[in-house]
């Protein structure tokens, strides 16, 4: 008898484990289709997207300089992340674009080309080209764009997509930017893109007197605050400059 | 024999893959890897009590089948689940669910180990009932073997190769139990298992570390590439040469001078060590921690935590005449200096110069020199460590540990740490209260003996163990002033001095800091602060966890849910394992057991629930607990893994052998499990002090006073658990069943759950909640007896 009812419990328990097994292998075909990038681009060249991007991501959360919010609008973004990403190219996050390297989430690039405050005559360097992508902004307000990369893949395929999206005044050297661009110094603007744990003394021998330069802290997915360096009068000051600025919450006593 | 093979297999293994997740992640995985464990264990349970007929009739020829699966399960469950675990990325695990899906899967493989490992175990116990007392200790001894082999092993083999090596043990365990050697179905099995062991064995395994350690960031690097690297229980050391790497933390921006690439750089499990230097840089003058050199002249200094020794070359400079550097991982700063053909740091020897190979706290304990300068490594991750060393003891850092370091100054003696700027400040806020809270309880104003400078991102604590006099404040000005670093505390200071070079983001930095001198506002801020900046202590040392749970809310909506490094994941990642540990127990062994009739009626007896169930959480309390306690005693997680849960498990196994005859005097569940219980509460009170007093010798000493604290808990928590299986398993073998799951599914909470109450109450609680579970238990055995 009780062999019997442990035979009916295996097959019923037998039944629930095939339904329990096509339900998981269900759920997860769903979401690797869910997560696989899409292999088809919106027809529209993302011009839509590059709008939604400027009003929901920079305007509304309080970037104003009307020159970077031009450039923003203007720059093809998806042109400079790799293939597979391009779906997601306008959206507010940092994405990878190989070594270990990334560009930056659109807010952040407002963000640090509004502080630097560039005139039209104004030179800038950039040290850590990436994908090219916060060049082409700067090459939006600037004709005089000097970018150095260490890593040579990234370098040349940054070169490409400059081009390549119309960008031909853009200087790029693939290089150890610790060193700056002595022959094209002093300028008037540096950024750095990636977060060091000390600010080369070269480049700011290489800042002009007045000049700015800005610098994200943080690891390269989540910049946590931008620091502004300017140069006046034989001092060099810092200003450490929050993307969101933080508020503490006080509780009521 | 097997028994003890594949007892010992399956803790080898699971020390391996927390070594491995520390490797490839970070430290707190290595929970995520107990609860899957347990999972595994408590499964089979399950599995057991569907299936018990079926099993026990076909004993014979499925013992070495399913022996001979968990062997090679064991081999293949790096290769199949690597790669989910390296593209694991932790900083999307709150917004994109497919992450902690992710993390879920590439941890199935290893759920299938323990289950096809578990389940011979648990059958054999069923089978042989009659023997479960010798059983249960011969598996609980060879856990314990299981842990010091692992560690052992550790020693001198790859963590990748390990899993491998590992999965012999459960193979030659299959071929001791293979009695129907004729079965096709058993040689088949352990003939493809031992291919696939040596096949594995022989491919040599890669993987690739997380995205976010320091070794990746470094060997993007053009031309950079790893010149040497050795195993080690502590972790692996790598030796990465990096042209064009160049580091000067602190560095002052009126340093106008070449800064010299570094020689190399050392990284363990792929985390920052330390620099290796050809020639001695010059530039440490013009960083903050040069300021204790300016305002005095300091002969005995005490680098704590030392690393590959590169700050020994400012003491050198400045003249020091003795330098002791303190460093726990050996085999990390020989290898930075061997690597180089050097012998040692110390370049010039002319003066009193030692290297000790110790925990810093123990140094602290055990001499009796006084310094005039002990200097401490930069606190927290360039640019915010968003919550990945959450979970990291970090008991330098403590108030305890500030007390020692406060006693072993000279009168002129000054301590100095560091911590990189993080916005908002949690880092620097934290340490500026510990700071406050240790000098007011040694009875001195903090105000008269602190100093704080910022530079664009370093901030530098400086406590002098006399008051500071008028002409060193002076010099703290000069030194500021020459290399335009900003006072932040210094007795006589103007508001507009704090922020002449370096302005910050937070308005309110500055009021918060001084409202940390005021007992009463210190604590409002301690309250009304969106973090947690409470100093942290030796019995609840996170020093990098920020997370208050009330804040989450607020943080989410003003950063926006995308801004995670705001949020201190590595915390919720332990939130978010032990959620879905807990809800995988209840659905791999408490559902598919009410197959077998609900809990209550009379299958089951209510008190049966309550006391296995009392049982796995006080045991997995007391385990976890342990592991974090003995962190500080024998200096490394590992090893306090390694001895806690061996140690435990091979005294229990004692208990479990006893049990019979304590059974056979008459004495029942109740007085057993109250005895543990009353045990436990008391250690709560008692375990710190000894662990302290014992700490300052050697380590076979150590060890010593390690056992006699351990065995009588250890063998009195094993003789509940084989007691009330072996009543029940005599009424019914489905209500052992039963009792098993109950008993595994609590495991597997408490694992976790043990974690998040030490986090926010500390160990001493732990303890406590383990104590009151077994007399839980007791009150449970009670019940049983009643009529």
């Amino acid at each position: 008898m009780n062999a019997g009812i442990d035979l009916l419990n295996v097959l019923k328990s037998r039944a629930v484990t095939v339904a329990f097994l096509w339900a998981v292998a269900a759920v997860v075909f769903t979401l690797i289709a869910e997560i696989s990038p899409c292999r088809s681009e919106p027809a529209n060249g993302f011009e839509q997207e590059r709008r939604h991007m400027v009003t929901t991501q920079l305007r509304e959360r309080g970037v104003e300089d009307v020159a970077t919010l031009r450039a923003m609008a203007t720059v093809p973004r998806h042109l400079f992340v790799p293939d597979s990403l391009q779906r997601s190219a306008y959206a507010d996050t940092p994405l990878p674009i190989g070594h270990g390297q990334t560009i930056s989430q659109p807010y952040i690039v407002a963000y640090m080309t509004a502080m630097l405050a560039l005139e039209p005559h104004h030179k800038v360097l950039e040290i850590g080209t990436g994908s090219g992508y916060q060049a082409a902004v700067l090459a939006e307000l600037t004709d005089h764009v000097y970018t150095m990369e260490i890593i040579p893949e990234l370098a040349t395929s940054a070169d490409n997509r400059l081009k390549a999206a119309g960008y031909t005044s853009v200087q790029l050297r693939q290089g150890d930017g610790y060193n700056g661009w002595p022959s094209a110094a002093p300028f008037d603007a540096v950024i750095v893109t990636a977060a060091a744990e000390f600010i080369p003394p070269p480049l700011l021998k290489q800042l002009r007197e007045g000049g700015r330069m800005i610098i994200p802290v943080g690891s390269p997915f989540f910049v946590q605050h931008l620091m502004l360096v300017e140069k006046k009068n034989d001092e060099i000051t810092t200003r450490s400059l929050m993307p969101v600025r933080f508020v503490p919450f006080r509780r009521k006593e | 024999m097997a028994l003890v093979l594949i007892s010992a297999a399956l803790i080898g293994f699971q020390l391996e893959q927390m070594q491995l997740l520390a490797m490839i992640q970070w430290h707190h995985f290595a929970y995520l890897v107990i609860s899957v464990a347990l999972l595994g264990f408590g499964a089979s349970g399950t599995c057991i009590a569907l299936f018990r007929p079926f099993l026990l009739r076909n004993l014979d020829w499925l013992l070495p089948v399913l022996l001979f699966v968990c062997a090679l399960l064991m081999a293949c469950a790096l290769p199949f689940s690597k790669g989910m675990i390296e593209t694991f990325d932790i900083f999307f695990v709150v917004v994109e669910p497919v992450q902690s899906i992710s993390l879920l899967l590439s941890q199935a493989i290893y759920l299938l180990v323990f289950f096809f490992g578990a389940l011979p175990i648990g059958l054999v116990f069923i089978a042989h009932s009659h023997r479960i007392n010798s059983l249960y200790s011969a598996n609980l001894v060879g856990s314990g073997l299981g842990g010091v082999g692992a560690v052992f092993f550790m020693g001198f083999l790859w963590p990748l190769d390990l899993p491998a090596v590992t999965a012999f043990l459960p193979w030659a365990a299959g071929c001791l139990v293979a009695t129907e050697v004729r079965r096709i179905l058993v040689c088949s099995t352990g003939l493809l298992s031992l291919v696939g062991i040596v096949v594995l064995l022989v491919q040599p395994q890669q993987t690739r570390f997380s995205e976010y350690k320091d070794i990746r960031r470094i060997l993007d690097i053009p031309g950079a590439a790893i010149v040497a690297a050795q195993p080690d229980p502590q972790g692996q050391v790598h030796l990465v040469r990096a042209p064009t790497l160049r580091y000067a933390p602190g560095l002052s921006l009126t340093y106008t001078k070449e800064i010299p690439e570094v020689s190399g750089v050392v990284l363990i499990n792929g985390d920052w060590f330390g620099v290796v230097n050809d020639a001695p840089p010059r530039f440490y003058q013009a960083t903050t921690t040069a300021l204790p050199y300016a305002i005095s002249m300091r002969e005995r200094v005490l680098l704590l935590q030392a690393g590959t020794g590169a700050e020994i070359t400012l003491a050198q400079e400045k003249g020091a005449t003795t330098i002791t550097a303190v460093e726990p991982h050996q085999k990390a700063a020989r290898l930075s200096w061997s690597g180089f053909g050097l012998n040692s740091p110390f370049t010039n020897q002319e003066h009193q110069q030692e290297y000790v190979f110790v925990q810093p706290r123990t140094w602290l304990a055990r001499n009796q020199t006084k310094y005039d300068l002990i200097t401490l490594p930069v606190v927290g991750r360039f640019g915010g460590g968003s919550g990945v060393m959450a979970l990291q003891e970090q008991y330098l850092l403590t108030k305890e540990a500030i007390t020692e370091m406060w006693h072993s100054l000279s009168v002129k003696g000054v301590l100095q740490i560091s911590t990189w700027v993080d916005t908002p400040s949690r880092n620097t806020l934290r340490l500026a209260a510990t700071i406050r809270e240790v000098l007011e309880e040694q009875g001195v104003n903090p105000a008269l003996h602190t100093v704080a400078l910022r530079s664009w991102n370093l901030v530098t604590f400086i406590v002098k163990r006399s008051k500071l006099t008028s002409g060193e404040i002076e010099q703290v000005r000069v030194f500021c002033n020459d290399l335009q670093f900003d006072p932040i505390l210094l007795p006589g200071l103007q508001t507009e001095e704090r922020q002449r070079y370096h302005t910050i983001a937070d308005p309110d930095f500055f009021s918060n800091l001084d409202m940390l001198s005021s007992p009463s506002l210190r604590q409002i801020l301690y309250a009304g602060y969106a973090y947690d900046i409470q100093p942290t202590s030796d019995g609840r040392p996170f020093f990098s966890q920020f997370l208050r749970w009330q804040s989450l809310p607020d943080l989410t909506r003003l950063f926006g849910e995308r801004s995670v490094s705001f949020l201190e994941l590595g915390y919720l990642v332990v939130l978010v394992s032990f959620l879905q540990a807990t809800v995988a127990a209840i659905v791999l062994i408490l559902l598919p057991l009410l197959h077998v009739g609900r809990p209550g009626d009379r299958r089951l007896q209510g008190w049966a629930v309550l006391y296995f169930g009392a049982l796995g959480l006080g045991y997995m309390f007391f385990e976890i607990m342990l592991i974090y306690k003995l962190t500080l005693f024998f200096g490394h997680p590992l090893y306090a893994a390694a001895a806690g849960i061996s140690s435990l498990l091979i005294f229990s196994g004692v208990g479990s052998r006893l049990s019979s005859w304590v059974s056979s005097q008459g004495v029942g569940l109740a007085p057993i499990a109250l005895v543990a219980g009353i045990l436990l509460l008391l250690y709560s009170r008692i375990l710190s002090p000894i662990l302290s007093w014992a700490m300052v010798g050697s380590a076979v000493w150590k060890s010593i006073v390690f056992l006699l604290v351990i065995t009588p808990p250890g063998i009195i928590m094993g003789m509940p658990f084989p007691l009330g299986l072996a009543q029940l398993a005599g009424q019914s073998k489905r209500q052992a069943a039963w009792a098993w799951g109950i008993n595994g599914c609590s495991s597997v909470v408490s694992a976790g759950l043990a974690t998040i109450v030490a986090v926010e109450f500390g160990f001493s609680v732990v303890l406590v909640m383990a104590g009151c579970a077994y007399v839980l238990a007791a009150v449970a055995a009670l019940l049983k007896s009643q009529p």
